[in-house]
């Protein structure tokens, strides 16, 4: 009864995620977080999905003092070297 | 510029020329791009060496310089085309639904461990996730790399880039459903992935 009154009130899941991205870029409107907390009690899987979110946030942010371990193209000595001759040849 | 100044640049090139290559390469993932922003950073660094107080270090202060080259580039790449990308993932995995719009039960979200401080000392996660980016479109995983990766608000993404708001939520939206898909595919639901 209460599941379905819930399910009934609050976004359905393919619309909840949409809501749940969006709360990751502005803060959302007291009933609409309202909504959200009553349709966690039915929905483990929006849940999960908003954790993942900010999992996803927290790997990303530290992505980039990984690149070497993630790197797949390396800063060749060529490259190293063509950017010295520009150098050279743009500041003379 | 003297001789000196030019050999304190090609010092530059030697003592921070990999860290600000790789630095545009995850954010960019064209090594031909990466390659031209870090020499336009070191271009803007040799004509602007007096402005560079020694407030900070030297590379911070070369991280500045190409964090800016970068959002030139995506300014630039907004202008010359349209920046929106809204043909990317448009059904959102609707085979994931029911048809009223709950979880298909079988094939929501899995649960994910290790916890992140885990992953975040295992190698093979970061070039897992390297390559769950390079698989999103350009545009998307440029809106995704701004937001997530440097923190950029909505609203300066927005104007860089000249999309709407709702554009820019969409986007995002499916560069995160993308990520979660490919990370879950990739990483969480393999050996590799579930053990530490």
């Amino acid at each position: 009864m209460l599941v379905k009154f819930i399910g009934k009130h609050t976004p359905k899941c393919r619309e909840m995620i949409r809501i749940l991205s969006q709360s990751m870029d502005e803060p959302l409107p007291l009933m609409m977080r309202i909504k959200k907390r009553l349709h966690f009690l039915i929905c483990c899987w929006c849940q999960r999905y908003e954790e993942q979110l900010h999992y996803m946030r927290r790997t990303a942010r530290e992505f980039p003092k990984h690149a070497d371990e993630a790197s797949d193209v390396p800063f060749s000595t060529e490259a190293r070297e063509r950017i010295k001759r520009k150098l050279t040849e743009n500041v003379r | 510029m003297s001789t000196a100044d030019l050999q304190s640049a090609s010092r530059w090139v030697d003592d921070h020329g990999e860290c600000l290559y790789r630095y545009a390469l995850v954010r960019v993932r064209k090594p031909e791009v990466a390659e031209d922003l870090v020499q336009e950073t070191f271009l803007a660094a040799v004509r602007g060496y007096e402005q560079f107080g020694g407030r900070s270090s030297e590379r911070s202060w070369l991280v500045g310089i190409l964090k800016n080259k970068i959002v030139d580039y995506f300014r630039k790449l907004g202008r010359e085309t349209s920046f929106t990308d809204m043909e990317f993932l448009s059904d959102e995995f609707s085979e994931k639904f029911v048809s009223v719009g709950f979880w298909n039960h079988d094939l929501g979200p899995h649960e994910w461990k290790p916890e992140p401080d885990e992953v975040m000392h295992r190698a093979e996660f970061w070039q897992v996730m390297r390559d769950c980016l390079s698989r999103l479109p350009e545009k998307i995983r440029a809106v995704f790399t701004m937001r997530e990766m440097d923190g950029v608000p909505s609203k300066e993404i927005c104007a860089i880039l000249s999309i709407s708001d709702s554009n820019l939520w969409v986007m995002l939206h499916r560069a995160r459903m993308a990520l979660r898909e490919c990370l879950e595919m990739h990483w969480f639901d393999t050996p590799a992935g579930g053990t530490t």
